[in-house]
Protein backbone atom coordinates (compact mmCIF):
# COMPACT_ATOMS: atom_id res chain seq x y z
CA UNK A 1 0.00 0.00 0.00
CA UNK A 2 1.70 3.01 -1.03
CA UNK A 3 1.15 5.91 1.74
CA UNK A 4 -1.52 9.07 1.00
CA UNK A 5 -0.84 12.38 -0.52
CA UNK A 6 -0.89 13.68 3.21
CA UNK A 7 1.98 12.00 4.38
CA UNK A 8 3.87 11.67 1.13
CA UNK A 9 3.64 16.04 1.81
CA UNK A 10 4.93 15.53 5.48
CA UNK A 11 7.46 13.54 4.78
CA UNK A 12 8.77 15.96 1.66
CA UNK A 13 8.59 19.06 3.95
CA UNK A 14 10.36 17.29 6.12
CA UNK A 15 13.13 15.95 4.10
CA UNK A 16 13.23 19.34 3.05
CA UNK A 17 14.82 19.96 6.48
CA UNK A 18 17.07 17.21 6.33
CA UNK A 19 15.10 14.42 7.77
CA UNK A 20 16.95 11.58 6.81
CA UNK A 21 14.40 9.38 8.66
CA UNK A 22 11.83 10.71 6.68
CA UNK A 23 13.98 11.00 3.61
CA UNK A 24 14.37 7.40 3.57
CA UNK A 25 10.82 6.51 4.16
CA UNK A 26 9.29 8.94 0.97
CA UNK A 27 12.17 7.53 -1.15
CA UNK A 28 10.75 4.20 -0.91
CA UNK A 29 7.12 5.46 -0.98
CA UNK A 30 8.23 7.23 -3.66
CA UNK A 31 9.91 4.32 -6.16
CA UNK A 32 6.62 2.10 -5.56
CA UNK A 33 4.56 5.21 -6.40
CA UNK A 34 6.73 5.71 -9.70
CA UNK A 35 7.35 1.63 -10.35
CA UNK A 36 3.27 1.29 -10.41
CA UNK A 37 3.17 4.47 -12.08
CA UNK A 38 5.37 3.99 -15.61
CA UNK A 39 4.44 -0.09 -15.14
CA UNK A 40 1.99 0.12 -18.17
CA UNK A 41 3.49 2.58 -20.44
CA UNK A 42 7.72 1.53 -19.97
CA UNK A 43 9.37 -2.02 -21.32
CA UNK A 44 9.82 -4.40 -18.01
CA UNK A 45 13.43 -4.03 -18.69
CA UNK A 46 13.99 -0.52 -18.90
CA UNK A 47 11.14 -0.02 -15.74
CA UNK A 48 14.17 -0.11 -13.10
CA UNK A 49 16.02 2.66 -14.72
CA UNK A 50 14.00 4.98 -15.46
CA UNK A 51 12.54 4.80 -11.75
CA UNK A 52 15.71 5.49 -10.73
CA UNK A 53 16.47 8.40 -12.68
CA UNK A 54 13.53 10.10 -11.84
CA UNK A 55 13.89 9.34 -7.99
CA UNK A 56 17.31 11.11 -8.80
CA UNK A 57 16.13 13.78 -10.39
CA UNK A 58 13.11 14.06 -7.38
CA UNK A 59 16.50 14.16 -5.03
CA UNK A 60 18.14 16.79 -7.30
CA UNK A 61 15.25 19.05 -7.77
CA UNK A 62 13.73 18.61 -4.05
CA UNK A 63 13.55 22.19 -3.32
CA UNK A 64 11.41 22.72 -6.45
CA UNK A 65 8.65 21.25 -4.25
CA UNK A 66 6.15 23.85 -2.22
CA UNK A 67 5.11 22.83 0.62
CA UNK A 68 2.26 24.71 0.53
CA UNK A 69 1.03 23.23 -2.71
CA UNK A 70 0.42 18.68 -3.24
CA UNK A 71 2.83 16.46 -3.71
CA UNK A 72 1.82 14.23 -6.23
CA UNK A 73 1.05 16.48 -8.56
CA UNK A 74 4.32 17.42 -8.73
CA UNK A 75 5.99 14.06 -8.55
CA UNK A 76 3.49 13.13 -11.47
CA UNK A 77 5.07 16.31 -13.30
CA UNK A 78 8.31 15.24 -13.12
CA UNK A 79 7.97 11.54 -14.17
CA UNK A 80 6.33 12.41 -16.66
CA UNK A 81 8.74 14.59 -18.22
CA UNK A 82 11.40 11.97 -17.87
CA UNK A 83 9.10 9.76 -19.49
CA UNK A 84 9.03 11.08 -22.27
CA UNK A 85 12.74 11.92 -22.34
CA UNK A 86 12.78 8.52 -21.86
CA UNK A 87 10.44 7.51 -24.85
CA UNK A 88 12.97 9.52 -27.23
CA UNK A 89 15.90 8.08 -26.32
CA UNK A 90 15.00 4.58 -26.83
CA UNK A 91 15.66 2.83 -29.86
CA UNK A 92 14.95 -1.07 -30.61
CA UNK A 93 15.31 -3.38 -27.86
CA UNK A 94 13.77 -7.37 -27.41
CA UNK A 95 11.27 -6.68 -24.92
CA UNK A 96 8.84 -8.73 -23.38
CA UNK A 97 4.70 -8.46 -24.41
CA UNK A 98 3.56 -5.56 -21.71
CA UNK A 99 1.39 -6.61 -19.46
CA UNK A 100 -2.09 -4.70 -18.53
CA UNK A 101 -1.39 -3.13 -14.96
CA UNK A 102 -4.40 -0.46 -14.99
CA UNK A 103 -4.67 1.54 -11.53
CA UNK A 104 -7.57 0.34 -9.96
CA UNK A 105 -10.27 3.49 -9.86
CA UNK A 106 -12.31 2.08 -6.56
CA UNK A 107 -11.68 5.46 -4.48
CA UNK A 108 -11.39 9.21 -4.58
CA UNK A 109 -7.44 9.41 -4.65
CA UNK A 110 -7.47 6.73 -7.78
CA UNK A 111 -9.36 8.96 -9.58
CA UNK A 112 -7.00 11.94 -8.83
CA UNK A 113 -4.13 9.33 -10.24
CA UNK A 114 -6.31 8.45 -12.65
CA UNK A 115 -6.16 12.25 -14.57
CA UNK A 116 -2.16 12.21 -13.61
CA UNK A 117 -1.48 9.28 -15.20
CA UNK A 118 0.69 8.63 -18.05
CA UNK A 119 -2.91 7.26 -20.29
CA UNK A 120 -4.06 10.77 -19.80
CA UNK A 121 -1.54 12.65 -22.18
CA UNK A 122 -2.18 9.76 -25.22
CA UNK A 123 -5.69 10.59 -24.95
CA UNK A 124 -4.68 13.77 -26.63
CA UNK A 125 -2.69 11.76 -29.37
CA UNK A 126 -4.20 10.94 -32.65
CA UNK A 127 -4.44 7.25 -33.07
CA UNK A 128 -1.88 6.99 -35.83
CA UNK A 129 0.84 8.65 -33.29
CA UNK A 130 -0.15 6.91 -30.42
CA UNK A 131 0.18 3.78 -32.24
CA UNK A 132 3.50 3.80 -33.52
CA UNK A 133 4.74 5.19 -30.24
CA UNK A 134 3.95 2.20 -28.41
CA UNK A 135 4.89 -0.22 -30.83
CA UNK A 136 8.13 1.45 -31.74
CA UNK A 137 9.04 3.55 -28.14
CA UNK A 138 7.63 1.18 -25.94
CA UNK A 139 7.26 -2.37 -27.30
CA UNK A 140 10.32 -1.94 -29.25
CA UNK A 141 9.85 -2.76 -32.78
CA UNK A 142 11.70 -1.11 -35.43
CA UNK A 143 10.42 1.43 -37.99
CA UNK A 144 10.02 -1.04 -40.12
CA UNK A 145 8.27 -3.58 -38.53
CA UNK A 146 6.09 -1.02 -37.04
CA UNK A 147 5.50 0.08 -40.44
CA UNK A 148 4.39 -3.29 -41.90
CA UNK A 149 2.44 -3.80 -38.52
CA UNK A 150 0.35 -0.60 -38.86
CA UNK A 151 0.29 0.30 -43.23
CA UNK A 152 1.98 3.54 -42.50
CA UNK A 153 4.89 4.25 -44.72
CA UNK A 154 8.39 4.47 -42.84
CA UNK A 155 8.69 8.21 -43.14
CA UNK A 156 5.14 8.07 -41.71
CA UNK A 157 6.01 5.90 -39.24
CA UNK A 158 9.15 8.61 -38.52
CA UNK A 159 7.44 11.78 -38.77
CA UNK A 160 4.45 10.36 -36.69
CA UNK A 161 6.92 9.22 -33.59
CA UNK A 162 8.62 12.98 -34.50
CA UNK A 163 5.11 14.78 -33.85
CA UNK A 164 3.81 12.60 -31.13
CA UNK A 165 6.32 13.00 -28.92
CA UNK A 166 6.62 16.36 -29.31
CA UNK A 167 3.08 16.58 -28.51
CA UNK A 168 3.57 14.89 -25.86
CA UNK A 169 6.20 16.88 -24.44
CA UNK A 170 3.43 20.27 -24.08
CA UNK A 171 1.21 18.00 -21.88
CA UNK A 172 3.19 17.26 -19.36
CA UNK A 173 1.17 19.15 -16.87
CA UNK A 174 -2.21 18.84 -18.35
CA UNK A 175 -4.67 17.25 -15.87
CA UNK A 176 -7.23 16.49 -18.22
CA UNK B 1 5.18 -0.32 2.41
CA UNK B 2 8.14 -1.27 0.87
CA UNK B 3 11.28 -1.99 3.08
CA UNK B 4 14.00 -3.79 0.35
CA UNK B 5 17.43 -2.90 0.68
CA UNK B 6 18.47 -0.22 -1.93
CA UNK B 7 21.70 1.19 -2.62
CA UNK B 8 20.29 4.04 -4.38
CA UNK B 9 18.14 5.25 -1.28
CA UNK B 10 20.50 5.02 0.77
CA UNK B 11 23.08 7.36 -1.54
CA UNK B 12 20.32 9.80 -1.80
CA UNK B 13 19.67 9.97 1.59
CA UNK B 14 23.53 10.21 2.83
CA UNK B 15 23.11 13.22 0.31
CA UNK B 16 20.58 14.92 2.19
CA UNK B 17 21.09 18.43 3.22
CA UNK B 18 18.26 21.04 4.09
CA UNK B 19 16.79 22.95 1.19
CA UNK B 20 15.13 25.45 0.93
CA UNK B 21 11.99 25.21 -0.92
CA UNK B 22 11.30 27.72 -3.71
CA UNK B 23 7.82 29.29 -2.68
CA UNK B 24 5.65 31.63 -5.31
CA UNK B 25 6.11 34.56 -3.19
CA UNK B 26 9.94 34.94 -2.78
CA UNK B 27 10.00 34.69 -6.86
CA UNK B 28 7.11 37.50 -7.23
CA UNK B 29 9.61 39.39 -4.67
CA UNK B 30 12.40 38.83 -6.91
CA UNK B 31 10.36 40.00 -10.01
CA UNK B 32 9.10 42.91 -8.44
CA UNK B 33 12.18 43.94 -7.40
CA UNK B 34 13.77 43.82 -11.35
CA UNK B 35 11.36 45.80 -12.10
CA UNK B 36 11.49 48.42 -9.68
CA UNK B 37 15.24 48.20 -10.16
CA UNK B 38 14.67 48.93 -13.69
CA UNK B 39 12.49 52.04 -12.81
CA UNK B 40 15.02 53.26 -11.14
CA UNK B 41 17.75 53.21 -13.77
CA UNK B 42 14.87 54.61 -16.26
CA UNK B 43 15.04 57.57 -14.16
CA UNK B 44 18.96 57.80 -13.59
CA UNK B 45 19.58 57.24 -17.27
CA UNK B 46 16.46 59.53 -18.61
CA UNK B 47 14.34 61.00 -16.53
CA UNK B 48 10.63 59.61 -15.78
CA UNK B 49 8.05 61.92 -17.33
CA UNK B 50 7.09 64.29 -15.27
CA UNK B 51 3.61 65.27 -17.17
CA UNK B 52 2.30 61.66 -16.43
CA UNK B 53 0.83 62.86 -12.57
CA UNK B 54 0.65 66.57 -14.18
CA UNK B 55 -2.31 65.29 -16.18
CA UNK B 56 -0.70 66.01 -19.44
CA UNK B 57 -0.99 61.94 -20.71
CA UNK B 58 -3.66 60.82 -22.84
CA UNK B 59 -5.57 57.88 -22.27
CA UNK B 60 -4.20 55.70 -24.94
CA UNK B 61 -0.83 56.12 -22.66
CA UNK B 62 -2.26 54.88 -19.49
CA UNK B 63 -4.23 51.88 -21.27
CA UNK B 64 -1.16 50.90 -23.50
CA UNK B 65 1.13 51.02 -20.52
CA UNK B 66 -1.43 49.39 -18.37
CA UNK B 67 -1.74 46.66 -20.06
CA UNK B 68 2.39 46.06 -20.57
CA UNK B 69 2.42 46.06 -16.75
CA UNK B 70 -0.65 43.43 -16.10
CA UNK B 71 1.09 41.00 -19.34
CA UNK B 72 4.03 41.66 -17.75
CA UNK B 73 3.12 40.78 -14.38
CA UNK B 74 0.78 37.87 -15.65
CA UNK B 75 3.94 36.14 -17.98
CA UNK B 76 5.96 36.44 -15.33
CA UNK B 77 3.72 34.82 -12.97
CA UNK B 78 3.68 31.94 -15.34
CA UNK B 79 6.86 31.91 -15.30
CA UNK B 80 7.73 31.84 -12.08
CA UNK B 81 4.87 28.89 -11.43
CA UNK B 82 6.43 26.84 -14.47
CA UNK B 83 9.85 27.01 -12.59
CA UNK B 84 7.70 24.38 -9.66
CA UNK B 85 6.24 22.10 -12.02
CA UNK B 86 2.94 19.88 -11.33
CA UNK B 87 0.05 17.91 -12.82
CA UNK B 88 -2.62 21.10 -13.02
CA UNK B 89 -0.07 23.84 -13.62
CA UNK B 90 -1.70 26.38 -16.85
CA UNK B 91 -0.64 29.25 -17.67
CA UNK B 92 -4.03 30.70 -19.07
CA UNK B 93 -4.18 33.97 -16.87
CA UNK B 94 -0.64 35.20 -19.42
CA UNK B 95 -2.55 33.81 -22.68
CA UNK B 96 -5.40 35.91 -21.48
CA UNK B 97 -3.26 38.54 -20.92
CA UNK B 98 -1.30 38.24 -24.36
CA UNK B 99 -4.78 37.79 -26.03
CA UNK B 100 -5.77 41.56 -24.73
CA UNK B 101 -2.09 43.30 -25.33
CA UNK B 102 -2.73 41.87 -28.85
CA UNK B 103 -5.90 44.28 -29.17
CA UNK B 104 -3.64 47.52 -28.81
CA UNK B 105 -1.42 46.98 -32.30
CA UNK B 106 -4.77 45.12 -33.93
CA UNK B 107 -6.48 48.52 -33.15
CA UNK B 108 -3.86 50.71 -34.17
CA UNK B 109 -3.22 49.04 -37.32
CA UNK B 110 -7.24 49.03 -38.27
CA UNK B 111 -7.98 52.60 -37.28
CA UNK B 112 -4.42 53.92 -38.69
CA UNK B 113 -5.08 52.12 -41.47
CA UNK B 114 -8.47 53.24 -42.32
CA UNK B 115 -7.59 56.65 -41.98
CA UNK B 116 -4.44 56.11 -44.27
CA UNK B 117 -2.29 57.49 -41.79
CA UNK B 118 -0.17 54.17 -41.08
CA UNK B 119 2.76 55.97 -42.65
CA UNK B 120 3.11 57.66 -39.79
CA UNK B 121 4.07 55.07 -37.57
CA UNK B 122 7.48 54.38 -40.06
CA UNK B 123 7.87 58.10 -39.60
CA UNK B 124 8.43 58.17 -36.26
CA UNK B 125 11.82 59.77 -35.65
CA UNK B 126 11.89 57.95 -31.79
CA UNK B 127 10.21 54.99 -32.75
CA UNK B 128 13.38 53.09 -32.88
CA UNK B 129 15.23 54.28 -29.87
CA UNK B 130 12.09 53.39 -27.63
CA UNK B 131 12.14 50.03 -29.12
CA UNK B 132 15.83 49.90 -28.37
CA UNK B 133 15.52 51.22 -25.11
CA UNK B 134 12.47 49.25 -23.81
CA UNK B 135 14.20 46.01 -25.34
CA UNK B 136 17.72 47.06 -23.37
CA UNK B 137 15.58 47.58 -20.17
CA UNK B 138 13.95 44.44 -20.21
CA UNK B 139 17.69 42.73 -19.63
CA UNK B 140 17.34 42.58 -15.72
CA UNK B 141 13.86 41.13 -15.76
CA UNK B 142 14.79 38.41 -18.39
CA UNK B 143 17.69 37.53 -16.37
CA UNK B 144 16.29 37.31 -12.91
CA UNK B 145 13.45 35.08 -14.45
CA UNK B 146 15.77 32.73 -16.18
CA UNK B 147 18.00 32.18 -13.32
CA UNK B 148 14.95 31.30 -11.44
CA UNK B 149 14.21 28.66 -13.70
CA UNK B 150 17.45 27.29 -13.65
CA UNK B 151 16.89 27.01 -10.07
CA UNK B 152 13.68 25.05 -10.81
CA UNK B 153 12.58 22.40 -12.88
CA UNK B 154 10.15 23.82 -16.08
CA UNK B 155 8.48 20.77 -18.03
CA UNK B 156 7.93 22.83 -21.16
CA UNK B 157 11.41 24.63 -21.45
CA UNK B 158 10.37 25.97 -24.85
CA UNK B 159 7.44 27.58 -23.58
CA UNK B 160 9.09 28.88 -20.58
CA UNK B 161 11.32 31.01 -22.81
CA UNK B 162 8.50 32.32 -24.65
CA UNK B 163 6.81 33.24 -21.18
CA UNK B 164 10.14 34.60 -19.81
CA UNK B 165 10.73 36.94 -23.43
CA UNK B 166 7.17 38.15 -22.69
CA UNK B 167 7.03 39.04 -19.57
CA UNK B 168 10.54 40.55 -19.56
CA UNK B 169 9.83 42.74 -22.76
CA UNK B 170 6.26 43.94 -21.36
CA UNK B 171 8.24 45.18 -18.14
CA UNK B 172 10.90 46.59 -19.84
CA UNK B 173 8.61 48.45 -22.22
CA UNK B 174 6.75 49.38 -19.71
CA UNK B 175 9.41 50.42 -17.31
CA UNK B 176 11.29 53.00 -19.98
CA UNK B 177 7.35 54.05 -21.19
CA UNK B 178 7.26 55.94 -17.89
CA UNK B 179 10.32 58.11 -19.24
CA UNK B 180 8.76 58.61 -22.56
CA UNK B 181 6.19 61.33 -23.11
CA UNK B 182 5.05 60.58 -26.92
CA UNK B 183 1.44 58.97 -26.40
CA UNK B 184 -0.01 58.85 -29.47
CA UNK B 185 -1.46 55.38 -30.53
CA UNK B 186 0.11 54.73 -33.52
CA UNK B 187 3.60 54.82 -31.31
CA UNK B 188 2.43 52.93 -28.38
CA UNK B 189 1.00 50.39 -30.18
CA UNK B 190 4.36 49.73 -32.28
CA UNK B 191 7.77 51.04 -31.14
CA UNK B 192 6.53 50.04 -27.27
CA UNK B 193 4.94 46.81 -28.11
CA UNK B 194 7.73 45.47 -29.77
CA UNK B 195 10.49 44.68 -27.16
CA UNK B 196 7.56 42.01 -26.47
CA UNK B 197 7.72 40.32 -29.85
CA UNK B 198 11.03 40.71 -29.68
CA UNK B 199 11.36 39.19 -26.10
CA UNK B 200 9.52 36.03 -27.18
CA UNK B 201 11.47 34.81 -30.19
CA UNK B 202 14.90 35.72 -27.73
CA UNK B 203 13.01 33.71 -24.88
CA UNK B 204 12.56 30.56 -27.16
CA UNK B 205 15.83 31.00 -28.55
CA UNK B 206 18.00 30.99 -25.94
CA UNK B 207 16.26 29.89 -22.47
CA UNK B 208 15.46 26.47 -23.52
CA UNK B 209 19.15 25.50 -23.24
CA UNK B 210 19.89 27.52 -20.18
CA UNK B 211 17.14 25.77 -17.92
CA UNK B 212 16.95 22.44 -19.44
CA UNK B 213 17.54 19.30 -16.89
Amino acid sequence: MIADEASLAHLMAAAQKGDAASYRVLLAEVQLWLERYFRRRVAPAQLDDLVQEVMVVVHAKRATWDPTRAFLPWLAAIARYRWIDHLRKVYRKAEDELGDHDFAEDSEEEAVMARMSLERLFVHLPAKQCEVIELVKIDGLSIAEASARTGQSESLVKVNIHRGLKKLSALVEKAD
Amino acid sequence: MNRLPNALIDELVDDLEPVRPMKLAHGIGLIALAALVTIGLVELLDGLWRGILAGEASAYYFIANGMLGLLGAAAALAVLRMASPRVGNTQEGARWALAMFALLPAVAAITLGLQGRLQQIGADPYGLSCFLAGSVFSLLTFGALTAWLRRGAPVSPSRAGIYTGIAAGAIGSFSYGLACPIDTLGHLATWHTLPVVLGAFAGRAVVPGLVRW
